[in-house]
């Protein structure tokens, strides 16, 4: 490869961190609030439509939700300034490990492999049936 | 002087991201910058420059080799052969795009442009670094066979990858009707980007959004329904490995896993699974437009 080449490759590096720091700098992440029940449920709504949600987790730190939906455990977690969602087997999350307050899930997917949830106790108590 | 569109317009790209960001910040313009989203996408455009050195040669060699055996001998120097070009090397465009969607081989090569959950000027930048791998600029290699000099064409390319770097943002709400009409716009590319299920898989074009509407992938943004970004499956991090390679791992786990239908995940729809456990945009869309009937046909409370 030619001297030129790695002069232009440097160059361009030196503009990505610029950029990057000038986008640090601006503070125009898109706005990110503690999720609350009500956002969750519209967020797990617009992720799984259809999808009934029977109870619905939502992290202390207001950073993801965990929601039941018959058989399916649907998951989500804040990346960034938005939500990545996906959808387990309620067993294996009933099951996952839950130490320090974190559950951690595996999501078995190569693009999202992981989801941390600050949760109060896990795995829930049985919902109370009505008399 | 070296004269290669995309090269010569990289001051501009950067200047363009800079005004973006300052226009946001000032409250001027419409955009939204994650810093980490951001160096992601930038690192993927810089490694793209770098990965295409890799296979860039083996294209280059094809296309000569397809230009050897020319039909024609078309010159670079007349319009009309420059206005043919810009028509063929769009409409390969627009079959390239699309089977990038539809293939899981060559979407594995082209997800990473889409996995940003932002839609600014620093997206465009996010390229592939396995297109190459991929082998889609094969689907060139019939304009050289045609007679059009590899140059002409590199260069045609490289205008239409420049075109398409000012569609990508939120700052530009719509240009005047004639030109949303015949052009490819930002309100046309948000829907490109676009993870709902309405607007998956619609608007390939590059250049000309007429091939849209030729063939029947054409979907206006429509004001009722407010494009939400990225794929369908979202990213867990910024990691730029996963950013480059998740679709290849993921294929290649599929593949490892059900080796009898190795053909359909390699070739089927992104999304095809054997047991039909997963979903494609067709029956996302599928869903989508039911829930939407079945809403239209229920009478109210």
């Amino acid at each position: 490869m030619s001297q030129s080449f790695f002069i232009q490759f440097g160059a361009s590096l030196a503009a990505v961190a610029a950029l990057v720091a000038l986008a640090a700098w601006a503070k125009i992440a898109k706005p990110m609030t503690p999720l609350t029940d009500e956002r969750a449920r519209t967020l797990l709504e617009q992720e799984f439509p259809g999808r009934r949600l029977e109870r619905i987790w939502v992290a202390v730190d207001g950073r993801g939700a965990l929601a039941k939906s018959g058989a399916a455990a649907l998951v989500l977690c804040e990346v960034g300034d938005g939500y990545v969602a996906r959808h387990i087997p309620w067993g294996q999350a009933v099951a996952s490990s839950f130490r320090d307050g974190v559950l951690r899930l595996d999501l078995s997917d190569v693009a999202a492999p992981l989801a941390r949830l600050a949760l109060l106790n896990w795995p829930p108590s049985p919902e109370p049936r009505a008399a | 002087m070296k004269l290669d569109p995309v090269t010569l317009a990289t001051p501009f790209f950067i200047l363009a991201i800079v005004l973006e960001i300052v226009l946001a910040r000032l409250g001027r313009a419409r955009a939204a910058y994650e810093p980490r989203d951001t160096a992601a996408s930038l690192l993927m455009g810089l490694g793209s420059t770098a990965a295409g050195l890799v296979t860039g040669g083996l294209a280059a060699a094809a296309a000569l080799y397809a230009y050897q055996h020319r039909l024609f001998d078309i010159p670079m120097t007349a319009l009309w052969a420059w206005v043919v070009i810009f028509l063929l090397e769009d409409l390969t465009y627009y079959w390239f795009h699309r089977l990038s969607h539809e293939r899981r081989i060559w979407w594995a090569a082209h997800v990473n442009h889409h996995s940003s959950q932002h839609y600014n000027l620093s997206t465009a930048l996010r390229q592939t670094w396995t297109g190459g791998v991929a082998g889609t600029w094969a689907l060139w290699l019939p304009l050289a066979f045609l007679g059009f000099p590899p140059a002409m064409i590199a260069i045609q390319k490289g205008i239409s990858l420049v075109y398409q770097f000012w569609i990508h943002t939120e700052a530009i709400g719509r240009t005047p009707r004639w030109f949303e009409a015949v052009f490819n716009t930002p309100s046309h590319h948000r829907v490109h980007h676009a993870r709902n299920p309405r607007y998956l898989d619609r608007n390939y074009a590059g250049i000309l959004i007429v091939w849209d509407k030729l063939f029947g992938t054409f979907q206006p943004e429509l004001d009722e329904e407010p494009c939400r970004y990225g794929i369908v499956k979202n990213l867990g991090d910024f990691n730029l490995l996963r950013v480059a390679f998740h679709e290849w791992a993921g294929m290649a786990r599929d593949v490892a896993a059900h080796p009898r239908h190795a053909l359909g995940y390699i070739f089927g729809r992104p999304g095809w699974s054997h047991d039909g456990s997963r979903d494609t945009s067709r029956s996302l869309r599928a869903d989508w437009a039911a829930r939407a009937l079945s809403a239209e046909e229920s009478p109210p409370p």
